[in-house]
């Protein structure tokens, strides 16, 4: 018997020393997955359901007139360009994968040219956009996505975005920002890991008369990203 | 006894240690020029190698294609990852372990894409050919062997615009060593494909760990510049076959 209870005790010693890092009982949450945006009218169990839209932020005047003045011709996913994250993460039956790694979380688009991809660093603040590389097409400045940066609370992962070039709009409706543009996101897996709660806040003091939150609820799928092909619209 | 629990220990501490000794997450640079200095490099000249396999069918293609015209990466879409050892920074990428499956970014986001690289397990029947096919991988050591079928025949094998078939395999042998003070991860391939190739081609390829992290880059800057330059040849290809008829 004391053998028998000797030898279990080694089993949980070994098994609590495999891979002890991933698997400390205050670790985070696994989100690696495929996910997609539940449509509109969905209710989940509890009442989660999605709310809010980026057509409903409240523009200063300025921007407001700036938006009125908009062709909405120009939108930049008829050429298949970068939506931007507030926009994109709004979108109906977005397809996200979520890639963990070391001190990173990757977010890759199913529409890769208008969602591209956005790198989540945990384990630093934000970094002056220098370009330090040989690789081409690269400018100092503020860029597209910006500088994404994270961390853990609890099983929230808290998100924040600042560094975003202007060429992209706020809403369907041509809503234009500025380089001050901060994005909060939080993240958190709800209904035992099936979905994803995804909040959104944007802040612009030069462009939005006050923060702007919205929510959606993302399902966890069992299939990978495809290939998915963006075409201009005539 | 003691010497079981002991045992079983140390093989929780190895098997970590393994685990941990395969990650080898990071932001990893085609190695050129001076980078490349004491790294073997096999087919230097891979336009050359490519070309030097073809069959005669093939070899008339790829001198009938159009490398603006008939070029989908040009204007931001796929064009698959056979041909990124014949180019520089198409071919770079971020490695990123998790779980059962190996994901790699690849800094030309919009042509070159993600590949996933999946651990201990078997190709699907019946799949559909896609930009960058199926890749199933495992470690024999250090080394990891990646074996990769079901590309489809929409790109090329290299720069000079060579065609394949869906009938593509490519296998790999990636495993890091340390060079100079700098880290790499060696990609030593062979390419086989019965239906286009004379016989298989072999090549490496070494991709120099960055200490900084892998920018964005956004084809859409670009892009109009593309698709007007692109127009133009097709524009040109219309005009010239009209007059031939």
């Amino acid at each position: 018997m004391k053998k028998s209870l000797f030898l279990a005790a080694c089993f949980v010693v070994s098994a609590t020393l495999t891979c002890a890092q991933g698997k400390q009982p205050s670790a985070p949450p696994d989100l690696a997955g495929v996910y997609q945006a539940i449509p509109g009218g969905t209710t989940l169990p509890g009442g989660l359901k999605n709310s809010g839209s980026p057509n409903e932020i409240a523009l200063l005047p300025k921007a407001a007139a700036e938006a009125k003045a908009v062709n909405v011709k120009d939108d930049p996913k008829r050429t298949c360009q970068p939506l931007g994250p507030f926009r994109v993460m709004a979108r109906d039956g977005v397809k996200i994968e979520l890639v963990p790694a070391t001190g990173m979380l990757v977010m890759l688009f199913e529409d890769n040219l208008l969602g591209v991809m956005r790198f989540f660093y945990l384990n630093r603040g934000h970094k002056e956009h220098v370009v330090d590389g040989p690789e081409p097409g690269m400018e100092p400045g503020p860029t597209w996505l910006g500088d994404s940066i994270g961390h853990w609370e609890g099983d929230t992962l808290a998100l924040d975005t600042v560094g975003m070039n202007t060429r992209t709009w706020l809403n369907d409706a041509g809503a234009q920002h500025s380089e001050a543009l901060h994005l909060m996101e939080r993240i958190r897996p709800v209904l035992g890991g099936k979905y994803l709660e995804y909040k959104m806040t944007a802040e612009d003091p030069n462009a939005l008369a006050k923060p702007y939150t919205y929510t959606r609820y993302f399902q966890k799928l069992d299939q990978e990203l495809e290939d998915d092909i963006c075409t201009d619209e005539p | 006894m003691r010497l079981a629990c002991l045992l079983a220990v140390w093989l929780s501490v190895v098997a970590c240690a393994q685990t941990a000794s395969h990650d080898w997450t990071g932001y990893y640079m085609q190695a050129r020029g001076r980078d490349a200095v004491g790294l073997k490099i096999i087919s230097p000249n891979f336009q050359k190698t490519v070309a030097d396999h073809l069959q005669p069918w093939a070899k008339l293609k790829m001198e009938e294609t159009n490398g603006i015209a008939d070029d989908t990466g040009a204007v931001c879409l796929p064009a698959g990852i056979l041909r990124v050892a014949s180019m520089p920074y198409s071919g770079n990428f971020l490695y990123l372990p998790h779980g059962d499956k190996i994901t790699l970014v690849y800094f030309q986001n919009a042509s070159s894409r993600v590949r996933r690289i999946y651990l201990n397990q078997q190709h699907p029947r019946n799949l559909r050919p896609s930009w960058n096919g199926h890749s199933i991988g495992h470690w024999e050591n250090d080394t990891l062997v990646v074996d990769t079928i079901g590309f489809n025949d929409k790109s090329w094998l290299s720069a000079d615009m060579a065609p394949h078939t869906e009938e593509t395999h490519l296998t790999e042998r990636l495993r890091q060593i340390e060079n100079n003070g700098n880290t790499y991860i060696e990609f030593a391939g062979v390419v086989e494909d019965r239906h286009a190739l004379t016989s298989a081609y072999t090549f490496t390829r070494y991709y120099r760990k960055e200490k900084r992290e892998m920018p964005i880059s956004i084809c859409a800057d670009e892009i109009q510049m593309w698709k007007d330059w692109r127009n133009d040849e097709l524009k040109q290809q219309y005009q010239h076959a009209r007059e031939v008829k």
